[in-house]
């Protein structure tokens, strides 16, 4: 934390182009909007509610590369918007939570979730799996939206 | 629209309440990038599959017809939460031209889904075809489009002020 004190944000083109702060957010939603709205194909299919011509594990293999596409440009574009104040984001008690969070979804998808929609799992299991992948990566977004009013 | 109306849909016992509350501003707010980020996604995997891109190893019909109600549920809950979020302070977003902007291409999402119904509608016809139709492609080219710029449209709302407007006034718009 120390590392960004030192740091005078004034000359980041984030703060000096007008149009750049913008673009970055235009990124970012439409990062996770792929990347949350692929996992969701997959969790509405773990909860027995929806895509049902498909198996969880076509589903699953299907969306990976647009999932990650959509990861790569989110992780691409926070840490971009998040230079452009770095102390502010440090002290913020929701981007700390929105970050603990993101961290949990991250290793949730790719262990848990990615085991149990690839293997034929007993339908309870399924369902729980589906319905904690949708609150982790809401509580992903709410964290999101909320730095900017605690 | 004149502008005593837009003062009276802000001043309105819900608006007032919407937009004075910590909490309800933001939790609406939060919904409506949570509509994006559940639903938004799908909009996206749709286009992708028309245009024979994404997803090419599921049938185009189980993608489109699969994903429909579920876009719908989220369009519902973005507009919805979205219409919330104008009605509280629709005295300040009135002026602002990326709001217009984004009416306009909403205007002409309406325009698209009609002009293309018997893509969408007879998708089970681009099952059969070795090839996805240049019609379709074209309507997915053209949604892809749109749902971008609202998107775009829909942030900059957060970074226009009015001219010779005090900072804080802007302080009041974004987000």
């Amino acid at each position: 934390m120390a590392l960004f004190l030192a740091y005078d944000p004034s000359t980041n083109p984030l703060n000096t182009n007008e149009w750049a702060f913008p673009v970055c957010e235009v990124l970012h939603i439409l990062g996770f909007a792929v990347a949350i709205g692929t996992i969701t194909m997959v969790d509405l299919r773990l909860l027995g509610i929806g895509m049902k011509k498909e198996s969880a594990a076509d589903l699953w293999r299907d969306t990976f590369p647009w999932t990650l596409a959509g990861l790569a440009l989110v992780l691409i574009s926070g840490p971009l918007i998040f230079s452009s104040d770095p102390n502010m984001y440090l002290r913020n008690a929701s981007f700390r939570f929105k970050l603990t969070m993101l961290a949990l979804a991250l290793i949730y998808n790719y262990t848990i979730h990615r085991w149990v929609a690839l293997k034929k799992a007993p339908g309870g299991l399924s369902f729980l799996t589906g319905a904690i992948s949708l609150a982790l990566w809401i509580s992903v977004v709410f964290g999101g939206i909320f730095i900017a009013f605690v | 629209m004149p502008p005593e109306i837009v003062q009276w849909f802000q001043d309105t016992a819900l608006g007032t309440a919407i937009r004075e509350s910590a909490i309800v501003f933001p939790v609406i707010l939060s919904l409506h990038l949570t509509g994006m980020g559940l639903f938004g996604g799908m909009i996206l995997m749709t286009d992708l599959r028309l245009l024979g891109i994404a997803m090419t190893k599921r049938p185009v019909s189980d993608i489109v017809n699969g994903l429909r109600p579920w876009k719908h549920l989220g369009l519902t809950l973005t507009a919805g939460c979205g219409i919330l979020l104008l009605w509280s302070k629709a005295a300040i977003y009135y002026p602002n031209p990326y709001l217009r902007i984004k009416l306009v291409l909403f205007a002409l999402i309406i325009l698209h889904a009609l002009v293309f119904r018997s893509v969408y509608r007879n998708v089970t016809d681009l099952d059969r075809s070795p090839v996805i139709p240049g019609r379709a492609k074209l309507a997915a080219a053209l949604s892809l489009a749109l749902w971008l710029s609202v998107l775009t449209a829909g942030r900059w709302i957060g970074y226009w002020e009015p001219k010779g407007a005090p900072a804080q006034a802007a302080q009041v718009v974004v987000n």
